[in-house]
């Protein structure tokens, strides 16, 4: 079994970012994925309806820019998401690679597969079926992390949106004037 | 400009292979959505992909909302002994508002046409039809109203056929391109069992795969290496058609090289060819993809339609290779 330990290697302040968190322990992302998780599922269920035709996969998540992985276990009854410095290729079936930010805008459906594939920035190793339906699948909603996340918040979630929608205009309007 | 208008001109049929991907086309300017079931019936059987019927109902209302068509595509060919699924496919059309079937096989037709008459039937680019005659005959025997063309017409010849036939005409402008005959080709057969035309599949994605290898990336389909990429080329989908040979210890592409369909800035001669819809391929491509193709488009049909000068737009980013082509339309060895 071969072994795989992760190190971030592009310059990029998600590199940075990825060098700071790198003597963190992960422990504490864990709970956050799960919920992440957990709200994909309730607010995204036909993603995972279309996800229940593969059996028991496990799809590595390698943000090149991150020193450590995302291991997505699409167990039917028990999905689950994990933050790991390592893993080996034998259990997966399939590992998918690419900075954090490109990997964020192909969930959210703003860059296309197909053509990060065809222009090398995206990398795919092992099972290409499982990989395809899995980048359908999640292609076929409307995925938007931020509002999923939100969507947990309760009464906390106006506050927040409000403020993320005036960083925006800020930044929008700072862009415009130079 | 009137919607009116611009479907009289040239109505913009956009792929959807997925839910999210038919609202990406609808908001994006497409006059008319075509997909398909999640199964054999269609000729983009890809894991994952494509409408289940509630989807399909409620994508045809959404789209209906909007002032978009919805058109189905079951256009493989049925399996001898077993033509229900492709029948339930063609009532389950009908009965969730479906504007339009695409279908190829004449049993098929027959059966839509005694069965489902008030349902508008299209010919798809897999029955290959390409002259008078063939065309005229699915017209009268099973009234089809309009022919998608096979990608292999000149523009001249695209409009010396449409001065003779009675229905209108479809044709390819974006996306992957099969320079095999459409409907005919089985290469695909020889390697994996499975075909675009029997199983909805060419180089099913279950027999694809790319290894890393001394700085290449090899793409291979089944045991067979398709084609080997040096670090910084574009790559492409293993299909035999595009594949890279050795062959007389000569490396090259025997039949087309990885490229897409792009003929956008063909408009106004298509039009004045007499074409009625012009269809962008892409079904199995994700809804960024329908996005940006759709409203380059849009943005292009509209300003051939107002004879304004075609605005430059790059989508070379989307392209398979990274590189494009006008295919038949502009052969120089024709």
């Amino acid at each position: 079994m071969r072994s795989v330990a992760r190190s971030p290697s592009k310059p990029s302040v998600i590199k940075l970012a990825g060098l700071l968190m790198r003597p963190l322990p992960l422990a504490p992302l864990q709970p956050l994925l799960a919920v992440a998780l957990a709200v994909m599922r309730r607010r995204h269920d036909g993603v995972f309806e279309r996800l229940a035709e593969l059996d028991d996969p496990l799809f590595v998540i390698d943000p090149t820019d991150l020193p450590f992985v995302f291991k997505l276990h699409l167990h039917h009854q028990r999905p689950s998401l994990v933050a790991s410095r390592e893993f080996s290729t034998e259990e997966a079936t399939a590992i998918i690679r690419g900075p954090l930010p490109m990997l964020i805008d192909l969930l959210e459906g703003r860059l296309d597969g197909d053509a990060l594939f065809f222009s090398r920035e995206l990398t795919v190793e092992g099972d290409t079926e499982a990989v395809l339906l899995l980048r359908n699948a999640v292609d076929s909603d409307e995925v938007d992390l931020f509002e999923d996340l939100l969507s947990v918040l309760g009464p906390l979630a106006g506050p927040l949106r409000f403020a993320a929608d005036a960083r925006k205009a800020v930044v929008s309007g700072w862009k415009a004037a130079t | 400009m009137t919607k009116a208008l611009k479907q009289k001109s040239l109505e913009l049929v956009c792929p959807a292979g997925t839910p999210a991907a038919l609202r990406a086309a609808v908001e994006a300017g497409a006059d008319t959505v075509y997909l398909g079931f999640r199964d054999e019936t269609n000729a983009r059987n890809f894991p994952g992909l494509n409408f289940n019927r509630r989807e399909l109902s409620e994508g045809v209302d959404h789209a209906h909302a909007n002032g978009v068509k919805v058109l189905v595509a079951i256009n493989t060919f049925p399996k001898a002994g077993n033509p229900g699924p492709w029948q339930e496919a063609v009532r389950d059309a009908e009965a969730c508002g479906a504007d339009a079937v695409i279908l190829a096989d004449i049993g098929l037709l027959a059966y839509a046409a005694e069965n489902h008459p008030k349902l508008r039937r299209h010919l798809s680019v897999q029955a290959s039809a390409s002259n008078e005659d063939a065309i005229r005959f699915y017209a009268e025997e099973f009234g089809v109203k309009r022919v998608v063309l096979p990608r292999v017409l000149t523009i001249e010849e695209i409009a010396a056929l449409n001065a003779t036939i009675p229905v209108e005409t479809e044709v390819f402008v974006f996306g992957g391109l099969c320079v095999m005959a459409e409907g005919r080709c089985s290469l695909s057969s020889y390697v994996t069992g499975q075909s675009p035309n029997m199983n909805g599949v060419c180089s099913p994605a279950s027999h694809v795969r790319y290894e890393e290898r001394d700085g290449q990336l090899i793409s291979k389909l089944g045991e067979f290496t398709i084609n080997a990429f040096d670090e910084n080329e574009a790559a492409g989908y293993p299909t035999l058609c595009k594949g890279r040979f050795s062959v007389d210890g000569s490396i090259s592409y025997l039949f087309e090289d990885p490229t897409s369909l792009n003929a956008i800035s063909m408009l106004d001669a298509l039009m004045a060819a007499g074409v009625t819809a012009l269809k962008i391929e892409g079904r199995q491509r994700g809804r960024a993809y329908v996005s940006k193709v759709v409203g380059s488009f849009r943005q292009a049909i509209d300003a051939a339609i107002e004879g304004e000068v075609l605005p430059d737009i790059d989508m070379s980013d989307l392209t398979e290779g990274a590189s494009d082509t006008m295919g038949a339309y502009q052969k120089s060895w024709r």
